[in-house]
């Protein structure tokens, strides 16, 4: 993740801002959107929070202070818009308004998957098993381990996670401890 | 686990999707951006909607509404009624030899 350090507020000044906030996006949407589809599961919602993470990054971008990486600032928004998604749904529970669907809650095959997984139907299946499989294990950590997974998973570190999530940092540790163990559990036979 | 391993985990956990999905969403956001004024997603306003829906509740539950009077007339088919239930009490409790 070395690029991460060319889009610093530093590094963009002297670009112009759409030029600027181009680069941005190139160079974190991978990251945005990984954490948000695994932590949703969520094929449309994870396309909203990755939206919604780089315009209030780009509106706020002065607030910006650079006590953490630009990248741990992203996962912070993502990580919140996602709890914000979380209690969304919740709300939307209780009040007996569920929508299961309705923001493509039912992944379709071809969402799951590269534009051509090699170009094969029988290598499509297997990866859209192995993505279903993925995916379910990580529904099964309970919400904090799961966090810590996914932007374990983006390559951060201990005290970037903790940062990005508010944690300390054995906090953290303890969490991925854990999740890692379920994780392999679940997930052994593709170890 | 060994690090083999956790390196494989943490690949699985990567997103993949293909070059055509990452060009189209970074246009998605650059459009998004530029017409930022427009609607926002309703589930961003999420806090917004809890406190609107326990207001609801709240007002739902409101003054509540007096119970309707007891039905003041009883009929004249009631009384009776009542009275044959007197007199079989009675009859009840009085021996045979008293008969």
């Amino acid at each position: 993740m070395e690029n991460v350090k060319k889009t610093g507020p530093e590094g963009l000044a002297g670009t112009d801002p759409e030029s600027a906030f181009a680069l941005l996006i190139e160079e974190q949407q991978r990251l945005v959107y990984a954490v948000a589809l695994r932590l949703t599961g969520n094929t449309a919602a994870a396309e909203d929070i990755t939206q919604e993470t780089f315009i209030a990054a780009w509106r706020h971008i002065k607030d910006f202070r650079g006590e953490s990486s630009l990248k741990t600032w992203l996962m912070r928004i993502a990580a919140n818009k996602t709890r914000s998604y979380w209690r969304w749904k919740r709300l939307r529970s209780w009040v007996g308004l569920s929508d299961k669907g309705e923001d493509g809650e039912g992944t379709a095959l071809e969402d799951l998957l590269p534009d051509d997984p090699a170009g094969r139907p029988e290598q499509a299946a297997l990866a859209a098993e192995l993505e279903r499989r993925v995916q379910a294990a990580i529904n099964a950590l309970p919400p904090r381990q799961r966090e810590v997974a996914v932007l374990r998973a983006q390559g951060l570190g201990m005290a970037e996670i903790g940062s990005a999530l508010g944690m300390a940092e054995g906090t953290v540790k303890a969490h991925w401890f854990e999740a890692r163990k379920k994780l392999g559990s679940s997930l052994g036979e593709y170890l | 686990m060994n690090d083999e391993k956790e390196e494989k985990l943490l690949s699985l956990l990567a997103a993949r999707r293909g070059e055509t999905f990452w060009r189209r969403q970074k246009a998605g956001i650059l459009r998004a951006a530029v017409e930022e004024r427009g609607p926002r997603r309703t589930w961003l306003l999420a806090p917004a909607a809890a406190l609107a829906a326990l207001l609801v509740l709240v007002l739902a539950r409101g003054p509540r509404q007096p119970l309707p009077d007891e039905p003041q007339g009883v009929s004249a088919a009631f009384i009776e009624h009542l009275d044959l239930l007197a007199d079989m009490d009675v009859l009840e409790a009085v021996s045979e030899e008293e008969l």
